[in-house]
C-alpha cells in the first residue's frame, strides 16, 4: 500500500518538477509538456556513438535514477507514511547522493567524446566542492534530533524549524543540493551554451529520456530532503500532514528551479574556492553555533 | 519491520527501477529501430572531429582541494556517530570535537597559506 502510495506521489512530484521548469525556462505554464516531452523522446532515434563504452554508456541514466529513488525511499511525507525508516536514513541519503557523482562521470566517460569527459571531470570537482556542504550542516541536524531516523529529524522540529534554529546551515544546505542537482547557476556538467550538453549532449530519444527522469526526480528529491531537514516535513496547522509536505516540497522546487537562473555560470576552480574559504569554514562554525545552542537551550 | 526487511524492500525499489527503465527500452525498440546514416554516430565537437579517442590524461588541476576532501570526508565519518550522542555527553562532546575539528581546520588555514586553495 505505501508503495503504491509513493509510486503515485513520485509521479505527481516528477510531472510537477518538469512543469516548473518549463515554466521557469519558458516563461510559459504548459500542462501537457511533460506527457508531450516523454512521448516526444520515446519515439526519437537513439543512436549509439561510435566506440562508446557501451557498459557505462547505458548503465549511468540509471544509476543516476536508482539514486534518486533511494533517496526518497527514505523521506517520511507524514507520520507513519514512509517506505523504509532507517535507522541510518541521513546517513543513507548521503551514500545514496554519493552515486550521483558515479552516474555522471560514467555518463561523461562513456560515450567517447571530449565535451562529455570535460563535463564528467567538472561534475567530480563539483562533487570536492559541495560534498562537505551536504555532510555537515545534516550532521548538525542530527545533533539536534540525536537521531538519523528522518522521522525522528521531523519531530526534533515541532518547536522550532531547523531552518530557523540553524539559519546558516540551511543555506549551506540548499546551495549544496542545488549543485548536486547540477542546477544554475552550478550547471558545469551540462553546461548548455559552452558544453553543448556535456553530460547529457550525447543522449539521445529513450536514453536521453532515463537521463531527464533522473535528473528530474533528483531534483525533487533534494527538495523533499530540504524539506524534511530543515522546514518541519508534515508540520504545519490546519492542513493534514502529506499536504503540508507536498506544499512545503513544491515551494523548495521553485526555490530551486527558479532562484539562479539570472546569475553566471561559476566556473570550476572558482566554486571550489568559494566553498573551501567560505564554505567549509561557515559549515563549522554552524556545527559549533547548533552545539552551543543545544547546551544552552535542552532540546 | 526488521531492518533486513527494509533493505529488502530498497532491493526492490532498485529491482523495480531497472524494470521500469527496461519497459521504457522496449516501447522505444518497438517503435522502431536507429536508420544507419553516416557520420550519425560521431560524437558532436563543435564542428571538429574529437582526438579518439578523448580518453586521455586529464590534468587534475583541483588535487590540492581533492586531498582536503579526503581528510575532511574521513573526519564526517567520525561525526555522525558523534552528532547521535552530542546530547547525552553534554560539554564533554563538544570539547572533544571541537578540539578534533579545529586540529583539522588549523589544516585547511595551512593548506590555504600553502596555495593549496587555488587552481595549480
Amino acid at each position: 500500500m505505501e508503495i503504491i502510495g509513493f509510486i503515485v506521489s513520485l509521479l505527481v512530484g516528477v510531472y510537477i518538477v518538469v512543469v516548473v521548469e518549463g515554466w521557469a525556462n519558458t516563461g510559459t505554464l504548459r500542462l501537457a509538456a511533460p506527457i508531450l516531452g516523454a512521448i516526444a523522446l520515446l519515439g526519437q532515434e537513439s543512436p549509439l556513438p561510435r566506440k562508446a563504452d557501451r557498459w557505462l554508456f547505458e548503465v549511468a541514466p540509471l544509476l543516476l535514477l536508482v539514486a534518486s529513488v533511494l533517496v526518497l525511499a527514505v523521506i517520511p511525507l507524514a507520520p507513519g507514511l514512509i517506505v523504509t525508516d532507517l535507522a541510518t536514513g541521513a546517513l543513507f541519503i548521503n551514500a545514496a547522493l554519493a552515486y550521483v557523482m558515479v552516474a555522471l562521470v560514467m555518463s561523461g566517460w562513456g560515450p567517447n567524446g571530449v565535451y562529455a569527459m570535460v563535463g564528467g571531470w567538472r561534475f567530480l570537482a563539483q562533487l570536492v566542492a559541495y560534498s562537505m556542504l551536504i555532510v555537515m550542516p545534516l550532521a548538525a541536524v542530527a545533533m539536534r534530533a540525536q537521531s538519523l531516523f528522518t522521522s525522528v529529524i521531523v519531530s526534533s522540529q515541532a518547536s522550532l524549524w531547523n531552518a530557523l534554529a540553524q539559519p546558516l546551515g540551511f543555506v549551506l544546505f540548499v546551495l549544496a543540493a542545488m549543485e548536486v542537482s547540477f542546477l544554475p547557476p552550478f550547471d558545469l556538467p551540462d553546461a548548455p551554451g559552452e558544453l553543448a550538453g556535456g553530460v547529457a549532449g550525447e543522449y539521445t530519444g529513450v536514453r536521453l529520456a532515463v537521463f531527464r527522469l533522473g535528473r528530474l526526480v533528483l531534483v525533487l528529491a533534494l527538495a523533499s530532503a530540504i524539506t524534511t531537514f530543515y522546514l518541519g516535513g508534515s508540520q504545519g496547522p490546519l492542513l493534514p500532514g502529506p499536504i503540508w509536505t507536498a506544499l512545503k516540497i513544491v515551494a523548495v522546487i521553485c526555490l530551486m528551479l527558479a532562484g539562479g537562473r539570472f546569475l553566471p555560470r561559476l566556473r570550476e576552480e572558482t566554486l571550489m574556492e568559494w566553498s573551501w574559504k567560505l564554505g567549509v569554514p561557515l559549515a563549522l562554525v554552524n556545527i559549533f553555533w547548533v552545539g552551543v545552542t543545544l547546551l544552552l537551550v535542552k532540546g | 519491520m526488521t531492518p533486513l526487511f527494509q533493505y529488502a524492500i530498497l532491493a526492490g525499489l532498485i529491482a523495480g527501477t531497472v524494470g521500469l527503465v527496461l519497459t521504457l527500452r522496449l516501447i522505444a525498440r518497438s517503435l522502431g529501430r536507429v536508420k544507419a546514416e553516416k557520420a550519425k554516430d560521431v560524437p558532436f565537437a563543435g564542428g571538429a572531429n574529437s582526438p579518439d579517442p578523448a580518453w586521455v590524461r586529464y590534468h587534475f588541476h583541483y588535487y590540492g582541494f581533492a586531498l582536503l576532501f579526503l581528510a575532511f570526508d574521513m573526519e564526517m565519518a567520525f561525526m555522525y556517530p558523534w552528532a547521535v550522542v552530542y546530547q547525552e555527553l553534554g560539554l564533554t562532546a563538544l570539547l572533544d570535537m571541537g578540539v578534533f575539528l579545529l586540529i583539522l581546520f588549523l589544516g585547511l588555514l595551512y593548506a590555504w597559506s600553502q596555495g593549496a586553495l587555488k587552481r595549480q
